[in-house]
C-alpha cells in the first residue's frame, strides 16, 4: 500500500514538474543570448557585450523595488564601466524590462539618468526572456563574464559590489 | 527525561501559539478574508468550463494576461479606480467577479488593496481576489492556465 502512495506522489511530482515552465539557469552555464529592443527601437544581443563582464538586470519600472536599486546600479557603473577584471574587459549592465508600456519604462529611464544598455520586448511576465532565464521574481539579476558564464545570481547590494570587486585585476 | 519531554511540548505549544497569533493578526488588516481569496485552478476550471456561472474578471495590474478578463489599469492610479467603479455600476450585487493583479507578491503589490476596498464599499456579495502569492508568471502562467492570445 505504501508502496502504491509514494509511486503516486512521485507520478504527480514528476508531472507537475514538467508543466512548469520554469528552468532555473545555474552558475557556470552559458547565459541564453537575449535579442531585444532598445527604447530608440535598436535590437541589442546580449553577445553584443562579449568580452565585458555584464550584470543582466531584470526590471520592471512598476517594480518598487527595482526601481529603488537603480541608484545603486548607476554607481557601480561609473565606478567599474572601464575596469579590467580577471574574467573580462570592462564593465556593462544589460537592463531587461518586464514593462507592458513603453511610456512608463522611459520615464523611469529619464528620470533615474539611466545610461546603460537598456532593452525590453514589452510583453510584462509573458516575456519569453522571464521564461528562459526562470525568473521566480523580481528585482532578479546575473552576473556573467566576458565568455558569457554565470558567476553570480541574485546578487544585491553589498553582496553584488563585493562580488564584482573580487573580479578587479 | 519526562521532564525534557514537557518542557519540549510546552515550546512548541507556545512557539504555535505565537506564530498563530502573528499570523492571524497580520491577515486582519486585509480587506479580505482567507474565503474571499481563489485558487487559480479553481479560476481556471472556471474559464474552461463554458456551462460554469458567468463570472466578471478583472485584471487590476499592469497587463491582463488571463484569457476572458478585462483590462482595468493598476489599481492602485485613481483614473482605474473611477473606470473599476464605472463597470461595476452595471453589475448586480451578487455577480461573481474576480479581480486579479500577479505583478510581485501580495505583501508588496499596491493595485489589489484599493479595487477590492471598492468591492467591499459598493457591497458585493460574491467578490473574490485570485490568490496569486508569487506573481502572475509562477502562480499562472508557468502553469499552464488559460491566457489571452
Amino acid at each position: 500500500m505504501l508502496r502504491i502512495i509514494i509511486i503516486g506522489l512521485a507520478f504527480l511530482l514528476s508531472f507537475q514538474t514538467a508543466r512548469t515552465q520554469t528552468i532555473e539557469k545555474k552558475i557556470g552555464e552559458i547565459a541564453p543570448e537575449i535579442r531585444l529592443p532598445s527604447p530608440n527601437g535598436d535590437t541589442i544581443a546580449l553577445s553584443s557585450l562579449k568580452t565585458k563582464v555584464v550584470l543582466i538586470d531584470f526590471w520592471g519600472s512598476w517594480c518598487a523595488p527595482c526601481v529603488k536599486e537603480q541608484p545603486a546600479l548607476s554607481e557601480l557603473y561609473k565606478k567599474y564601466k572601464n575596469s579590467a577584471f580577471t574574467c573580462g574587459n570592462g564593465f556593462e549592465i544589460y537592463g531587461v524590462s518586464l514593462d507592458n508600456k513603453k511610456k512608463q519604462w522611459q520615464s523611469v529611464i529619464k528620470k533615474y539618468k539611466i545610461d546603460w544598455v537598456q532593452v525590453s520586448d514589452l510583453l510584462f511576465w509573458t516575456s519569453p526572456v522571464a521564461r528562459d532565464y526562470g525568473i521566480q521574481e523580481l528585482p532578479f539579476n546575473i552576473l556573467i563574464d566576458g565568455n558569457g558564464v554565470i558567476i553570480a545570481k541574485n546578487l544585491h547590494g553589498d553582496e553584488l559590489k563585493q562580488a564584482i570587486k573580487k573580479l578587479l585585476k | 527525561m519526562k521532564f525534557f519531554t514537557k518542557k519540549l511540548y510546552l515550546l512548541i505549544t507556545f512557539t504555535s501559539l505565537v506564530f498563530g497569533f502573528m499570523y492571524t493578526s497580520s491577515r486582519a488588516e486585509e480587506p479580505w478574508t482567507s474565503k474571499q481569496l481563489m485558487a487559480p485552478s479553481d479560476l481556471n476550471k472556471i474559464i474552461e468550463n463554458p456551462n460554469a456561472p458567468k463570472t466578471y474578471i478583472y485584471s487590476i495590474g499592469y497587463q491582463s494576461v488571463i484569457k476572458n478578463s478585462i483590462d482595468i489599469g493598476p489599481g492602485k492610479v485613481a483614473e482605474n479606480q473611477k473606470k473599476f467603479r464605472k463597470h461595476l455600476g452595471k453589475l448586480p450585487k451578487d455577480a461573481n467577479i474576480v479581480i486579479y493583479c500577479g505583478c510581485c507578491p501580495f505583501d508588496r503589490c499596491p493595485n489589489v488593496r484599493p479595487m477590492f476596498n471598492i468591492l467591499n464599499e459598493m457591497g458585493f456579495k460574491n467578490h473574490k481576489l485570485l490568490n496569486l502569492p508569487q506573481n502572475i508568471k509562477v502562480d499562472w502562467i508557468d502553469k499552464g492556465f488559460a491566457v489571452k492570445k
